[in-house]
């Protein structure tokens, strides 16, 4: 009975648990795989002929890929940077003062992860042209940014209500000035918080395709851009290898947050959701 | 005007405009679903588009493909997340380095996802020669063909990868929380771990998980990428049908794209005030408040 007990509360669960993680690994394996492979014919489990093909494509100059790369991290940054600077005073309002309609704005801010993305893109373009904004990177930013609010809003706002007044009110008490007090006690606070909504909204900016597609109007090409027509041709080498390239990227970016913020705030704890 | 009274409003003033921004362009694309596009020399208000787009024979198709897909995989997403947060929280897993594994899909974008489906499942992918080997297949002819089929298997598959980490990590920090404060008062209570966790746990995790509900059908349900690199030629998912209409030539066909748009966002819009007022209230009612 007791072996019984132990498998179905300690073994059962963990094997489940390791399913999972292997099965987000697995596939990810294969595309490290594919991304190095030459030739590589059924059924073979594993390559014939190994290639730096990718290598080639990427360092070679003719296809750019590398400076799509570059201004693709520049878009995804600025719109990462731009959401929080933004959110950070909308989600105190929301958080800590009572106004007219603030349900509302909550209501509303939610609405780009509810409404189709080919609604909101497709809508835009009469007024972009209009704004002289449509091929632009401003543009593209811009509408990147919009997207991200509702998570980078969500986020800020949880945690600003989490931490509320009482530490800038004695900061204040003992005199500091609301400058200090926002540099040395609010925004430390906030920094877990900061670190989870950039990163998402890095994320977001980075992996769209359609709005940028869209709004950019094959003008401003993104590294989702550039990746889609090799997935859709079904090269699987350069699709496999940029991808790779693609997950790469993210998590260095993620990492250099994550090491910077924690340099200057000493934050322990840093988090994705919530 | 008292000067505090201004401030909150100051606050919110670049996100209000950026949300206008949002707004002009979401009642920009319904304007012109019913049939107003001075460019194209349309100004009569009609409901000619949606009468058209409504007969005709491959939208129901369409809209019944999105609406199989879309729910089948976010309700298989939730379950599976939910079970996934809950062995972790009870096994305590979550704090160890592994965990973190979860979240590398959440930075691996929709269009990878998919290529990660073409690499496994294709009939030439990497199941179908596993079989060969095991020697269950001998040609990859043979290999059942589940992407591209009626069934959009390809496309549930896909969101799941995306989406399970997803929903456990919306879980997954909430649940620990109240595991680890309330749970453990029940249990020292005498109740069993399994009880705990069902009556109690369970229902104060139930507006996150509605939450993460919500996100995920309602992205899967007007996301583009997927269903246009994985599905069928027909019938053909909505976004990608509206895409198909907005690329026409003539801009005076415009409305007829604006118009499947206007009916996914009526219908994603309808869901989730639902879905708002069922949360808004449910919240109120919760005496795990302070969990939100």
């Amino acid at each position: 009975m007791k072996t019984i007990n132990n498998l179905v509360s300690k073994v059962l669960p963990k094997t489940i648990l390791y399913t999972a993680l292997l099965s987000v690994l697995l596939p990810l394996g294969v595309l490290l795989i594919w991304s190095f492979a030459g030739s590589w014919p059924w059924p073979n489990l594993l390559p014939k002929t190994f290639s730096f093909r990718v290598m080639g494509e990427l360092f070679g100059g003719y296809s750019g890929a590398l400076q799509v790369l570059f201004s693709s991290i520049l878009i995804s940054l600025a719109v990462a940077l731009v959401s929080i600077l933004i959110s950070i005073p909308a989600a105190r309002a929301i958080a800590l003062y009572d106004f007219w309609g603030k349900d509302f704005l909550e209501f509303i801010t939610l609405l780009p992860v509810i409404v189709p993305v080919t609604a909101f893109a497709m809508g835009t373009q009469i007024l972009f042209i209009r704004l002289n904004l449509s091929d632009t990177v401003l543009g593209v930013i811009l509408v990147h940014i919009i997207l991200c609010l509702p998570y980078t809003m969500k986020i800020l706002t949880e945690v600003t209500k989490a931490t509320g007044t009482k530490m800038e009110c004695q900061a204040l008490v003992l005199g500091a000035t609301p400058f200090q007090t926002f540099r040395y006690v609010t925004l430390p606070l906030l920094m877990p918080g900061i670190i989870a909504a950039a990163s998402m909204a890095y994320i977001i900016s980075f992996s769209q395709y359609f709005l940028t597609f869209l709004v950019g109007g094959g003008n401003i090409i993104t590294f989702s851009m550039f990746m889609f027509p090799y997935i859709q041709s079904g090269d699987r080498t350069i699709s496999s290898g940029y991808s790779i390239l693609f997950i790469a990227t993210s998590l260095l970016v993620f990492i250099l947050f994550e090491t910077l913020m924690k340099k200057y705030y000493h934050v322990e704890e840093v988090y994705f959701f919530n | 005007m008292d000067h505090s009274k201004l401030k909150p409003y100051v606050m919110i003033l670049p996100v209000v405009l950026l949300m206008g921004v949002f707004i002009y362009s979401l009642l920009n694309t319904l304007i012109q679903s019913f049939g107003i596009l001075p460019a194209a020399g349309l100004n009569k208000w009609t409901l000619s588009y949606y009468q058209a787009v409504l007969s005709r024979g491959d939208l129901f198709p369409s809209l019944q493909l999105s609406l199989y897909y879309s729910l089948v995989s976010s309700i298989l997403a939730v379950i599976l997340g939910v079970l996934m947060s809950a062995l972790a929280v009870s096994s305590g897993f979550t704090r160890k380095k592994l965990f973190q594994i979860f979240k590398v899909p959440i930075i691996v974008p929709h269009l990878v996802a998919a290529l990660l489906i073409l690499n496994l499942f294709s009939q030439s992918g990497i199941i179908s020669r596993v079989l060969y080997q095991l020697n269950w297949v001998q040609s990859p002819q043979q290999f059942p063909s589940v992407l591209f089929d009626s069934h959009a298997l390809g496309i549930i598959l896909a969101y799941l990868w995306k989406e399970v980490p997803f929903v456990i990590l919306m879980v997954v920090t909430i649940m620990e929380k109240i595991d680890g404060s309330i749970g453990e008062a029940a249990v020292n209570l005498g109740a069993s771990k399994f009880k705990t966790f069902y009556s109690i746990t369970l229902p104060l995790c139930l507006p996150t998980i509605y939450t993460s509900f919500l996100l995920v059908f309602a992205y899967s349900f007007g996301a583009f990428e997927i269903p246009f690199l994985l599905g069928m030629t027909s019938p053909k998912a909505l976004p990608v049908l509206a895409y198909v209409e907005f690329t026409y030539p003539d801009l005076s066909h415009r409305p007829y794209a604006m118009a499947l748009n206007g009916i996914m966002v009526v219908l994603s819009v309808m869901l989730t005030y639902i879905y708002y007022r069922i949360f808004k209230k449910g919240q109120k009612a919760k005496a795990g408040e302070d969990y939100q």
